[in-house]
């Protein structure tokens, strides 16, 4: 074998969209895949690996794409590597076999560029539903390929598929004259003659496709003109609901077991700074991300699923008149759906937008719409100020408060977009050229692998960032400029010694309340008096404004990074002082006081400004690198990190004032 | 001459030509090939934009990008 663990074979899996493409890498690679930096459907590169015969088989799953003439940055990826295939690499080209004509023409152009090629034709169990046949011997002869017949859903084939990638050749025939001067529409034309050709030798018509009946009746009602978008509505009514209600449980469950984690660690391991960076550091940072995983697993499979089953084309389908007014393209929403999960993915997946300006509003908006991040910011401030089971008729009141604040988040977006429609200059042609693919069930297998893909990649890269911070944060707030904590010390020294004096005297239940009242008086100066009080307090004048003080100061310095830093934010710096670590971030929240006036800190006010800020500001290293990469230019990231910045400061100001 | 953007709901035709040559290689890769018949599926509620296929190929197009679409609709 030529292919070594230092130079394995690279296999590159290509096709039209909606194929079953990324079901067939899914059954090639199993869970040994990567997703690029970032997460994604297929909106970047995605590879994986597999292993035969002493051979590692590197797989690149690209998207999907019509022929090599790219209209879209994504297709444009597509062709730039199938284009840059060397000699050995193998290009598998997946067919969907009940649409085999458009599928070929891909195939031929591939083919006649010389690259070594693998028919795969997918959905063969749909081919015997319609009642056709095809010879799949003839077909690959005709070719001078190896042609796998495969079921991708099930895995039939995929194990021959492996087999045949290992002697893949070249095509034997030229479907187009290398020196050919025709136009590419007269090209086009020729190939499908030759296709046609091929495919009528090889495939007898039966029956019609039956699916097509279906998908019609279905469309009847899901683009309607009233039910369609009382059906989305619904539809994104029901999402919101789920992830509050569905998750409340598994979320209890996280939120205690690290507790129980917390309380043993800080039992076994030996007192000392050591301890309390763990429990108060690590543990309290690592149980901010791990009690959302449940939300956001729903919300992932809510959009997973709405994309798998076609829904979501038919949602462009219906909104491309509405968002045209905004500069915006029915491709746009996609990205403003997927928003609500994570703008990296969504802005990665604006490259189906053909349309420059419309693809660069699409990205300067997309954050606005609020995402999984935001989800432990507001469900932890929302707690704060409505109670959890409070309800109005038949909806929880968090439920609706959390939907009002995506609705705010939207409604930013669209106004946004408009403004940005009037400034920005372009003459290029707008289209809005989108297949509608057929109506289908979930591959749930695909969905599940999908939903753990994502929540690894969220609990990697958003983990990372929140220990850090977090181990940062606490060294920050546990440590001050030399000679302030043996101050404060010092000042409290005889006071407790008075205690102790008097404790002989009085009810003993009474003095120790008075100790713990002090001790933790004593951690609060502290924590003012430490670095990261320092850092709060210099910023205080800018946030006193909207109604922040300077430990919510700490946090949006904290936060900067990565929004849902916040909560661990909240949770270390709630900790530090409180020794016997019992309740909750959301306990201890509500329990803080303005260290000025003395009075409730998280008051309606306060809180609705913080959520405001939350879900306007930019505070996303990740997003604003992808814009970055995106744009190819430093400009719109800052514009962007501006404006947004700008806008969260001019709400929460105005939020304040009118509540307060 | 006819073109796509005239057709109801439910009517076919045959496509003759698409007059702008990027647009027309774009269809041809989607199925949508000369000669062969293109039937208006459905118009989208704020008359913008329309679905369209041809054989199994589905796909939405403004209305604008439909009239450069000529059609027989003799029969």
């Amino acid at each position: 074998m030529s292919a070594t663990i230092n130079n394995p074979l690279n296999v590159l899996l290509v096709g039209n969209p909606n194929t079953g493409k990324s079901t067939l890498f899914n059954a090639l690679t199993g869970l040994h895949q990567k997703v690029g930096n970032f997460p994604g459907v297929t909106v970047d590169k995605k590879s994986g690996s597999f292993k035969l015969n002493e051979t590692i088989v590197e797989v690149i799953d690209l998207p999907g794409t019509y022929n090599l003439t790219p209209n879209s940055e994504d297709e444009k990826v597509t062709e730039q590597f199938i284009r840059k295939a060397n000699n050995e690499d193998v290009i598998v080209v997946v067919a969907d076999v009940t649409n085999l004509k458009r599928n070929l023409l891909l195939l031929t152009q591939i083919v006649d560029l010389g690259k070594k090629v693998v028919l795969v034709l997918n959905m063969m169990d749909l081919l015997q539903k319609n009642n056709q046949e095809i010879n799949v011997a003839k077909l690959a002869s005709l070719i001078g390929i190896q042609v796998i017949p495969l079921n991708a859903q099930l895995g039939k084939g995929v194990g021959e598929l492996k087999l045949a990638v290992l002697k893949a050749t070249k095509g034997s025939i030229h479907f187009i004259d290398e020196n050919n001067s025709d136009g590419a529409v007269d090209e086009t034309m020729k190939r499908y003659q030759k296709i046609n050709q091929i495919v009528d030798q090889c495939l007898t018509l039966k029956g019609e496709d039956k699916n097509v009946g279906l998908t019609r009746k279905i469309d009847n009602i899901i683009t309607h003109k009233y039910y369609g978008y009382l059906i989305f509505l619904s539809l994104m009514l029901i999402i919101f609901q789920a992830i509050f209600s569905w998750s409340s449980y598994p979320m209890e469950l996280i939120e205690n077991g690290f507790l129980f984690v917390g309380e043993w660690l800080e039992n076994t391991l030996p007192p000392g700074l050591l301890n309390d960076l763990v429990v108060n550091g690590i543990v309290a940072g690592l149980s901010g991300v791990f009690v959302f995983v449940p939300q956001i697993a729903i919300l992932f499979a809510f959009i997973i699923i709405l994309e798998d089953t076609g829904y979501m084309s038919r949602v462009s389908f219906l909104m491309d008149r509405i968002l045209r007014q905004f500069g915006l393209n029915g491709k746009s929403i996609i990205p403003l759906l997927s928003s609500t999960a994570c703008a990296v993915p969504a802005i990665m997946s604006t490259r189906t937008i053909t349309n420059f300006k419309e693809r660069l509003i699409t990205i300067m908006v997309a954050p606005l719409i609020s995402c999984s991040a935001r989800i432990p910011v507001y469900t932890l401030l929302i707690a704060l100020v409505i109670p959890k089971d409070k309800t109005i008729g038949f909806f929880n009141l968090q439920g609706l408060l959390m939907m009002g604040l995506y609705l705010i988040g939207f409604l930013a977006a669209l106004a946004a977009a408009w403004v940005m429609k009037m400034l920005i200059q372009s003459k290029e042609r707008s289209s809005f050229i989108m297949e509608m693919p057929i109506y289908r069930m979930p591959r749930w297998k695909n969905v599940g692998l999908s939903i753990f893909s994502k929540v690894k990649v969220f609990l990697l890269d958003a983990g990372k960032i929140i220990v850090a911070i977090s181990i940062i944060l606490w060294v920050l707030s546990s440590y001050a400029p030399t000679g302030k904590f043996e101050q404060i010390e010092a000042k409290y020294a005889h006071v407790e010694t008075d205690n102790y004096l008097s404790q002989n005297k009085t009810d003993d239940n009474l003095s120790q309340e008075n100790i713990d009242d002090i001790q933790s008086k004593i951690a609060a100066e502290k924590l003012e008096a430490s670095y990261a009080g320092i850092i709060g307090k210099t910023i205080e004048p800018l946030i006193q404004p909207i109604g922040f003080d300077w430990k919510i100061g700490i946090s949006l310095v904290t936060s900067f990074a990565a929004r849902e830093v916040f909560v661990g934010t909240m949770a270390t710096l709630y900790s530090v002082g409180d020794e016997d670590n019992t309740s909750s971030i959301r306990e201890k929240m509500m329990m803080a006081k303005n260290t000025k006036t003395g009075e409730k800190l998280y008051t309606l006010a306060t809180t609705l400004s913080l959520l405001i800020f939350y879900a306007f500001a930019m505070q996303c290293m990740a997003t604003l690198a992808v814009v970055y990469r995106e744009t190819k230019s430093y400009k719109w990231p800052l514009i962007q990190l501006v404006y947004m910045g700008v806008l969260a400061y001019a709400s929460s100001f105005i939020v304040y004032h009118l509540f307060s | 001459m006819a073109t796509l953007d005239q057709l109801k709901e439910n009517e076919s035709g045959i496509i003759l030509n698409i007059s702008d040559e990027q647009l027309a290689v774009q269809l041809l890769a989607m199925g949508f090939i000369l000669g062969e018949q293109v039937r208006l599926e459905r118009v989208a509620p704020l008359h913008d934009p329309i679905i369209v296929s041809s054989g199994t190929n589905y796909l939405s197009i403004r209305k604008n990008e439909a009239k450069l679409i000529e059609i027989d609709t003799t029969n």
